[in-house]
């Protein structure tokens, strides 16, 4: 099936969790409410026609400033039998930074929906298991998110002063000066 | 992983690659440290028994490399002493033998180190 066909299609049959719809040199993606994110996911993956059984990939997108909703979740999702795919864009806004997970109907997602959690703070309802992935456990903020800075924050991680006041303790008894 | 396979053989400097710090000479640091790898790296060179070497392998190890963020380490001689630095990225297996040579010859000419005579 053409991928507009297929926005198309996900439009009728939810009309008014699609927000809009956009297409750029064969591509489309679809921008949606998050409210029934896991129904419209269960429709595309049993659905005979779209058959969609293979999420590509999910991941966050940080819009400060730039749109009302600030987070986006975007999945991209593949199927295998009839060779297409699709983008779905669900909005997050920054206040109620929270979504359902779709673990149910793709069991992959769930360390792209603990990436999303570590690097934007976009928490998934109903993840078994949401804590950070990348980063160590105790660390505190979000990288990607617009605001932070890429040389990191004044404070440093305390872990890692440990292992430097490590460093300096032992220094005394190495063997070489 | 070059340096160890036929064309350059590091065998033949006289360099075993062995399971456990414990039984090691020295160990090289190679690829990016990150913040949270950093305290394992240390671990493992506080297991290592003396006389033993560090040779940091690649600019990310040297230096941090390019990627001045928030979780990578800018260079892991802030928290392990450093015996010799191989520059590159990645390094030549050429430079690998040499940084390993330069080893050897420091080595070589430590004097006087565990008493008067050796």
């Amino acid at each position: 099936m053409e991928p507009i066909e297929i926005a198309n299609k996900l439009k009728e049959k939810f009309p008014e969790e699609v927000l809009y719809i956009k297409e750029f040199r064969g591509q489309v993606s679809v921008t949606l409410k998050k409210g029934k994110i896991l129904e419209i996911c269960r429709y595309l993956h049993d659905e005979p026609d779209l058959y969609f059984d293979y999420l590509m990939d999910l991941c966050g997108a940080d819009y400060l400033g730039k749109k009302d909703n600030r987070f986006e979740v975007v999945y991209h999702l593949y199927s295998i039998k009839h060779r297409h795919m699709i983008r779905l864009k669900a909005e997050v806004s920054e206040n109620n930074p929270s979504i359902n997970s779709v673990m149910p109907v793709w069991v992959g997602a769930n360390w792209h929906e603990r990436e999303a959690y570590d690097m934007y703070g976009i928490i998934f309802n109903g993840h078994p298991d949401l804590r950070r992935i990348l980063l160590p456990e105790d660390w505190e903020g979000h990288p990607l998110r617009k605001d932070y800075p890429v040389k990191g924050p004044e404070k440093e991680w305390p872990g890692f002063l440990e292992v430097l006041d490590k460093a300096k303790r032992y220094s005394e008894f190495e063997w070489h000066g | 992983m070059a340096v160890y396979a036929s064309h350059n053989d590091l065998d033949r400097m006289g360099i075993i690659p062995r399971g456990s710090p414990r039984q090691s000479d020295f160990m090289f640091v190679a690829g990016t440290v990150t913040k949270k790898m950093s305290q394992i790296v240390r671990r493992v060179y506080d297991q290592m028994p003396e006389p033993r070497y560090v040779i940091s392998v690649g600019s990310c190890a040297n230096s941090g490399g390019i990627f001045n963020t928030y979780s990578t380490v800018q260079g892991c001689d802030t928290f392990l002493p450093i015996d010799v630095y191989i520059p590159g990225c990645p390094p030549r297996p050429e430079a690998f033998i040499d940084g390993i040579i330069k080893l050897q010859e420091k080595i070589k000419n430590e004097h006087f180190r565990w008493s008067r005579w050796r």
